[in-house]
């Protein structure tokens, strides 16, 4: 008998919004058995860290925003750390508390949209349509601290632009509560609907020695039982004075992730309450001397975003604008190590699951 | 824990190391070429099991480049910097990827973007760029605004006309 090839059939996965985000991928398959899967990033490359170096910082802390849509604040306050570190700069208190209550809205933020996105692409789209009103809740409280709702632009070197409203307090107090009040309806909507479990439990699964290999952090890393969050292990900003326990899960699935994010909504509620309740008086900002328009010098600053370890390496010459900013983004390991190595062996079904359950967002892979 | 690691590099590695600086939780090493694939592969083995990034950094004046790889160790919770200065005009070092399966696409972002060679390295192909033609665009001798004027822009327009 004549010997013939096996062919393979390809199929793409994106780039179609919101479902795979700005992302592409090619999956081979064998019938439901997918044999390897294959990314295509760079449809929103922009280049931030080479248009960084033609701007001057104060500029840069606006641009940068744009480099994680779904969770800004941690990006403003990775590139003010990193230039203050090489400024020598000491933020005032009031101004850290703030910055910290911002940073940890943020993650309320990006992990209710991810909530939004995980159901529709599960094919849930009524937990999609309630978790969008919620994380409106948020959005109008950027609004009323920064003036802007996606992109506040509010982090500033030497602290924040303006200081908080006795508004803004009684309405974060108002909206955590209700969203403390709406966890336990997604508990019960999503979290513990059957369906959801069975398309999330025992899917893309891998081990802590295999998550610290491929470059995991963040929730997904803390899936795997790794208690890395660098919130507590390199404390920045108001962290060493707030109490929150860091969530861990052993399990390493799909669901363990969806449950450890679900949890982490819980302690950064629980965080900001801490910080308004002890919410120092004073200055919010420093004035900024001439020193920090010319800085000479290398600085290297790791945050916790709501996606895991998001590092800003920034080396300054002496010019207003920087040498070379890199921008360490958590999605760009997740979608192009984690997932491919997940999806190899999985069916095609399991795919959408699996690259939500590792919360990538495009804008941050590609930069 | 990080005076015990400086000594153990300092005593096995004496002439590799050009500089050592250790600060709070940190230490950043400055190696030679060399040696700087023992360098890692000893840290792996001291515990560094988490590569954080891998960033070049383009010193033109001085005709080279600079790599930089960012360690943590999940169990002694300390970071570990290490910087490499290579040739510009022959950019090749060894790849990293057979300590840390992660360093792959951190290689081949940075062989897109600054036209470092990672030999070793199983897939170099382009990542973010689509038939890319020009010197890799992260390099400080690419100017990003002259080349947007001369794609995007028709002479003495003041808006972006695409053209075909």
């Amino acid at each position: 008998m004549e010997e013939r090839e096996i062919a393979f059939l390809t199929i793409p996965f994106g780039p179609q919004h919101p479902a795979s985000g700005h992302f592409h991928a090619l999956l081979k398959v064998d019938g439901e058995t997918v044999l390897g899967l294959e990314p295509h990033p760079g449809y929103l490359h922009r280049g931030f860290e080479k248009l960084m170096e033609y701007r001057v910082h104060p500029q840069n802390c606006v641009l940068v925003d744009r480099a994680d849509v779904l969770d800004p604040f941690s990006c403003e306050l990775g590139y003010a750390n990193a230039i203050e570190k090489i400024a020598g700069l000491e933020i005032p208190q009031r101004g850290r508390y703030i910055r910290t209550i911002m940073a940890e809205l943020g993650r309320i933020l990006s992990h209710i949209t991810w909530i939004g996105v995980l159901s529709m692409v599960l094919g849930f789209d009524s937990a999609n349509k309630i978790a969008w009103g919620d994380r409106e809740k948020i959005l109008r409280l950027n609004e009323i601290a920064t003036g802007g709702r996606l992109y506040p632009c509010y982090l500033c070197i030497g602290g924040v632009r303006r200081d908080i409203s006795q508004e803004f307090v009684d309405e974060t107090s108002k909206a955590l509560d209700y969203l403390e009040g709406q966890l336990s309806f997604y508990d019960y909507f999503v979290f513990k609907n059957e369906t959801f479990v069975m398309r999330m439990e025992k899917v893309g699964r891998m081990s802590a020695e295999e998550a610290i290999d491929l470059g995991a952090t963040g929730p997904n890393l803390r899936a795997c039982g790794i208690d890395y969050d660098v919130r507590k292990d390199e404390p920045y900003e108001a962290y060493p004075e707030v109490e929150f326990n860091v969530i861990t899960r052993e399990e390493g699935d799909a669901y363990a992730r969806s449950l450890c994010r679900r949890d982490e909504i819980a302690e950064s509620i629980s965080i900001v309450r801490q910080l308004l309740k002890n919410l120092p008086d004073g200055s919010y900002r420093v004035e900024l001397g001439p020193e920090c328009i010319t800085l000479e010098g290398e600085s290297y600053f790791c945050l916790e975003s709501a996606r895991g370890e998001k590092c800003f390496h920034v080396v300054s010459d002496g010019s207003p604008c920087p040498y070379r900013v890199k921008i360490r983004a958590p999605s760009f390991l997740h979608t192009l190590t984690e997932f491919p190595y997940l999806a190899k062996g999985s069916t095609i079904a399991d795919i959408p699951a699996i690259y939500w359950s590792l919360d990538s967002c495009p804008a941050d892979m590609d930069r | 824990m990080i005076s015990d690691i400086e000594s153990r590099l300092k005593s096995k590695f004496p002439d590799s190391l050009l500089n050592v600086v250790s600060k709070d939780k940190r230490i950043t090493f400055s190696v030679k070429k060399e040696k700087f694939y023992s360098i890692l592969s000893e840290l792996k083995d001291i515990g560094f099991d988490h590569l954080s990034d891998v960033t070049a950094v383009d010193y033109i004046d001085e005709q080279e480049f600079e790599l930089i790889y960012h360690l943590w160790s999940h169990r002694e919770k300390i970071r570990a910097i290490v910087k490499v200065r290579i040739p510009r005009e022959v950019p090749t070092v060894k790849s990293v990827v057979g300590l840390w399966t992660g360093a792959q696409m951190h290689e081949r972002e940075d062989h897109e973007l600054f036209g470092i060679n990672f030999e070793g390295n199983p897939n170099l192909a382009e990542l973010f760029l689509e038939d890319w033609e020009e010197i890799p665009p992260f390099r400080k001798d690419f100017d990003t605004r002259k080349y947007v004027k001369e794609k995007y822009y028709q002479e003495d327009e003041q808006y972006p006309i695409v053209k075909g």
